[in-house]
């Protein structure tokens, strides 16, 4: 293949990656009753729509609280586990790599599922957060994971044993050496467990109570029904919102975020 | 309790938490699907007393199932398929290519990830329906009379499959082939090898394991989709974890579902293990 038929070959790939992700948020600006291209003259009205929209705004809320909170939890289990693996795994430290990366191996439709059924067995019942919650923690932990996993690829046990040989408990030890060094891992994994938790789709629709959604159920319910561009409008926002927090990440807090 | 003991105690503590969420979570949630499959179905409740392999005969019996996991795996191979021919060219290229278009490049790959399954699916109606822009553009332009049917249908399940799975293709490819040492494509030239030969016998048989594990993720990401097929497919084209969550959510037939659920998963590890087998052979060979 010649060089020139390469690249265009590169770029052709690349629009088709961000075509469907355009068009959403070309069509959020729609000025016209109907999605139809090219729009109908731009304007703010769908934004106008979805902030009035009191649903869409519960479902947001719902979504931000369980992020958050699935980044707390996740952020600890995971950051815990990586510290484990690091210096404590021994033998055992493929075992416990594989077990941490289960969640993202095995199909999520399955976990959702089984969840969904062991969740109501054991009577935690699903009028309540708890099931989403441990889907999502589930789910994002890997990912929390290998973030601290990898900050912590350089760290030297011998500095940690220096420290206690100058007198420092197991709580300065992990304050003073440890934490400044997995930091950059536990915020990057931290962020985006959130990220993640925002987005889940199928752990969130099998286990939400009666009468809660988060954005991403709400987004699919009503895209099954309507076809306005108000759908447009609630998708860019969440575009927006996650993409800012990549870019603050990685751009203002210079993490880099390892997502495999 | 003695010191050596709570030394060894202390690192386990760091451990027990996820070791707990996932044994109480993941483990039992998967050993009580298995159970669940083998239960009576309930009269008004999601399942009833004791136990059966009806809902596996039901499965067998009723074609219209197995033809759902035919079809099923038939779509996945063909989203896997075109995942690894529009894939690789693109993976080389950010593994080989100029520094300046790799970064760009890179960063393209990654960034549908981040954006929800939900949202990409949409956009792909978007294009995609009778009144969307390819038929639009099209029908503008006079290339054709009516809209062409590319949704409510397999090709629009796998257009937007292909597209929601590629970067998982694209990622395990790109660093196999960044793994090559470049000296051996130099060897291989200057021995005179022409660029053809040279990528055939040394690139591609190099990023196999590469191959094979964008393969085998995209191939199991793409059975179990459900939000791509269900939003694309409609109620006229249904994957089999489409009719499983289905079956769950409208209709209750927890016992009968899981069943589905395992049989797709089964197949689908089967077909995977057999994938396995054959590339390492071909690797050998």
């Amino acid at each position: 293949m010649s060089k020139p038929f390469f690249t265009v070959y590169c770029l052709i790939i690349y629009a088709f990656l961000l075509a469907p992700i355009a068009v959403v948020v070309i069509a959020s600006f729609n000025a016209g009753a109907f999605l139809t291209f090219p729009p109908q003259g731009l304007s703010f009205r769908w934004y106008v729509v979805f902030f009035n929209n009191e649903v869409f705004m519960r479902a947001i809320r719902t979504s931000l609280w369980i992020a958050a909170l699935t980044m707390v939890i996740s952020g600890i289990i995971g950051t815990m586990a990586a510290m484990f693996y690091v210096t404590h795994a021994g033998k055992l430290k493929e075992t416990v790599r594989v077990a941490m990366l289960a969640p993202l191996l095995l199909p999520e439709v399955l976990t959702a599922i089984s969840l969904l059924f062991f969740v109501y067995s054991v009577g935690l019942g699903t009028q309540n957060l708890v099931g989403m919650i441990v889907g999502h923690v589930l789910i994002t932990l890997p990912f929390v994971f290998i973030n601290v996993s990898a900050s912590m690829e350089s760290y030297d046990p011998a500095w940690s044993l220096a420290a206690q040989s100058l007198g420092a408990g197991r709580f300065t030890r992990f304050r003073r050496i440890m934490l400044p060094l997995i930091k950059p891992g536990v915020i990057g994994g931290c962020l985006f467990a959130f990220i993640i938790s925002f987005d889940i789709f199928t752990i969130s629709f099998m286990l939400k109570g009666v009468g809660m959604s988060t954005l991403p159920i709400q987004l699919f319910d009503y895209l099954r029904t309507n076809f306005t561009p108000e759908a447009a409008a609630v998708s860019t926002c969440s575009i927006v919102l996650t993409m800012a927090v990549v870019v603050i990440s990685e751009k203002v807090l210079g993490l880099r975020i390892h997502r495999f | 309790m003695n010191a050596s003991a709570k030394k060894r105690i202390g690192p386990l503590l760091l451990i027990a938490p996820a070791a707990i969420l996932l044994g109480v979570f993941l483990v039992l949630p998967y050993l009580n699907i298995v159970v669940m499959s083998f239960r009576m179905p309930g009269q008004g409740t999601p399942y009833g007393p004791g136990f059966t392999f009806g809902n596996y005969g039901k499965f067998f019996s009723d074609f219209f199932y197995v033809q759902q996991v035919i079809n099923t795996l038939w779509i996945g191979f063909l989203t896997t398929f075109i995942c690894l021919v529009l894939g690789y060219p693109v993976a080389w290229q950010l593994a080989r290519g100029a520094s300046a278009f790799r970064a760009f490049g890179y960063a393209l790959v990654l960034s549908p990830l981040l954006v929800g399954i939900v949202i990409r699916s949409y956009g792909w109606t978007i294009l995609l329906g009778n009144n969307g822009i390819i038929n639009r553009t099209l029908t503008g332009w006079g290339l054709i009379d009516g809209p062409l049917p590319l949704m409510y249908n397999a090709l629009g399940i796998i257009i937007a499959l292909v597209h929601v799975f590629l970067p998982f293709m694209i990622l395990p490819i790109m660093s196999a082939i960044q793994g090559i040492d470049p000296s051996l494509e130099s060897a291989a030239r200057s021995l005179g090898a022409s660029k053809v030969t040279s990528f055939r016998r040394i690139t591609l048989p190099l990023s196999l394991p590469g191959i094979q594990a964008g393969c085998i993720l995209v191939f199991v990401l793409s059975l179990s989709a459900y939000v791509t097929p269900s939003l694309i497919g409609g109620l006229r084209v249904k994957t089999m974890a489409v009719t499983v969550v289905d079956a769950l959510i409208d209709t209750f037939q927890w016992p009968f579902g899981s069943a589905l659920a395992l049989m797709l998963s089964v197949t689908g590890a089967i077909v995977v293990v057999i994938f396995g087998r054959l590339t390492v052979m071909k690797w050998k060979a």
